[in-house]
């Protein structure tokens, strides 16, 4: 039995409604089959006020063992460093988030908020928000670079906005089961069985981008969303075109650029009128190129591509 | 399609041949130019006419720093029907034609 306890701090919400849509395994199957306790979750918790509290207080205390921690939405520590502005049983909840990682034999930060700072950290941050051990790109934030949990390991962070459920099911079923140690991280300790591809690996739409043919509107069952319409496919890792949402499409496939939201930087616009689905480009060359890809090398692909493109590559290929 | 296609061509060869001014620079190249550039084919009277003019074609590439822009390497061009899918533009074109608006 692995007591897991998960709280929110910036959040909206969003990857504890993907996680309660999980199937395969169900939230309900990881309490019945995969020996997870729920000891308190922010919309299953039973406990309220002072009960809640000393629920929390036992874990701290180490009267309750702490195997899992998982949190969701940033570290708020506006006014002025002290976290008054998001107070959670009686003090700044980023009081309580030290004390529990400090803790539990896992921290899994959740969701692009609680890794890397997401939304509420965008300039000019008002929350002073940043993420469990990142800001943006940055390795530190709220528990600074050297935090390893009880059991060795840094915060595993499972980004997303929100994370798609299987990745933090699978997560928490490997966890629980004892194999954390199969669990590889990269550099932004995501775990790489997820995070080593990319969103463009599988969509469906790779061969209009081999032959450089673009959509121009959302929606659109041909062309690629990388020329136009601002698709991060080609420099996001994240499985979106293996592990399909509600094992059924993907924002590409669908025809909606991906919005790079499993990397550090999200959200990459800038605000600034025009920025958002469209693909930012430099003297008409794009700004951002396929990881990988070098200027020079993406005009000479381009024209070779273009050059040999087939006739269908031009034609709707998806006919009802 | 290609019927007409070829006929709306002609035309712009014959309109941009018989020296029709278009506005070929500033090139469109910061998202300000652009979307001031396709704004401004919206509110336009949406003619052929319009659409060369404010797209600032022209009949051969444009160069700059060592880049060709050419329709050819252009995203919105489509190699086989000879056309530009820019929605402001939806335009028949040809391979070296050119217009500010050209993105790789
Ligand atoms: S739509 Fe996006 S993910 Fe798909 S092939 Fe194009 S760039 Fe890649
Ligand atoms: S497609 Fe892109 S924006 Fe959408 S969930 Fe996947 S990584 Fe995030
Ligand atoms: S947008 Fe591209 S294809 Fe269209 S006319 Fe301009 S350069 Fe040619």
């Amino acid at each position: 039995m692995a007591n897991l306890l998960w709280l929110q701090g910036g959040a909206c919400s969003g990857n504890t409604m993907s996680f309660l849509n999980a199937e395969e395994p169900s939230a309900v199957d990881l309490v019945t089959d995969f020996g997870i306790n729920i000891l308190w979750h922010p919309s299953l918790g039973v406990e309220l006020g002072d009960n809640m509290k000393a629920l929390m207080e036992s874990c701290v205390s180490g009267e309750t063992d702490l195997d899992i921690f998982v949190f969701e939405g940033s570290v708020v520590n506006a006014p002025n460093g002290t976290g008054e502005w998001n107070r959670f049983a009686g003090k700044p909840m980023k009081e309580w988030v030290r004390l529990l990682s400090d803790k539990a034999q896992f921290v899994v930060a959740l969701g692009d908020c609680a890794t890397y700072g997401g939304i509420p950290a965008m300039a000019p941050n008002p929350s002073e928000s940043e993420g469990m051990q990142f800001l943006k790109r940055e390795r530190g934030g709220f528990l600074g670079p050297d935090f390893v949990a009880k059991s060795g390991l840094p915060v595993i962070n499972i980004p997303g906005c929100p994370a798609h459920p299987d990745w933090v099911t699978q997560i928490l079923v490997a966890v629980a089961s004892g194999r954390a140690g199969d669990l590889t991280l990269d550099e932004f300790q995501r775990p790489k069985t997820f995070f080593s591809s990319f969103t463009q690996t599988g969509c469906t739409r790779n061969m209009h981008f081999a032959y450089k043919v673009s959509a121009t509107e959302f929606g659109q069952r041909k062309g690629c969303l990388f020329y136009d319409l601002g698709c991060r496919g080609p420099m996001t890792h994240s499985p979106c075109n293996r592990i399909l949402w509600n094992r059924q499409s993907s924002k590409t496939r669908a025809g909606m650029p991906c919005l790079g939201c499993t990397e550090p930087e999200f959200p990459f616009f800038d605000l600034e009128p025009g920025t958002l689905f469209k693909t930012q480009t430099v003297m008409g060359v794009p700004k951002d190129l396929p990881t990988g890809v070098d200027k020079k090398g993406y005009i000479k692909l381009t024209g070779a591509a273009k050059a040999a493109s087939p006739e269908w590559a031009e034609e709707d290929m998806f006919v009802v | 399609m290609s019927d007409s296609d070829d006929k709306i061509r002609k035309q712009a060869e014959k309109l941009l041949k018989d020296g029709l001014k278009t506005e070929v620079f500033p090139r469109a190249y910061t998202q300000e130019q652009i979307q001031d550039v396709l704004t401004r084919i919206r509110q336009s009277d949406g003619s052929l006419e319009q659409r060369l003019i404010i797209g600032g074609f022209t009949l051969y590439p444009i160069e700059d720093e060592d880049i060709e822009q050419a329709c050819e390497t252009c995203m919105y061009y489509l190699v086989h029907r000879r056309y530009c899918e820019l929605p402001e533009l939806d335009v028949p074109v040809e391979a070296e034609w050119s217009c500010r608006l050209w993105r790789i």
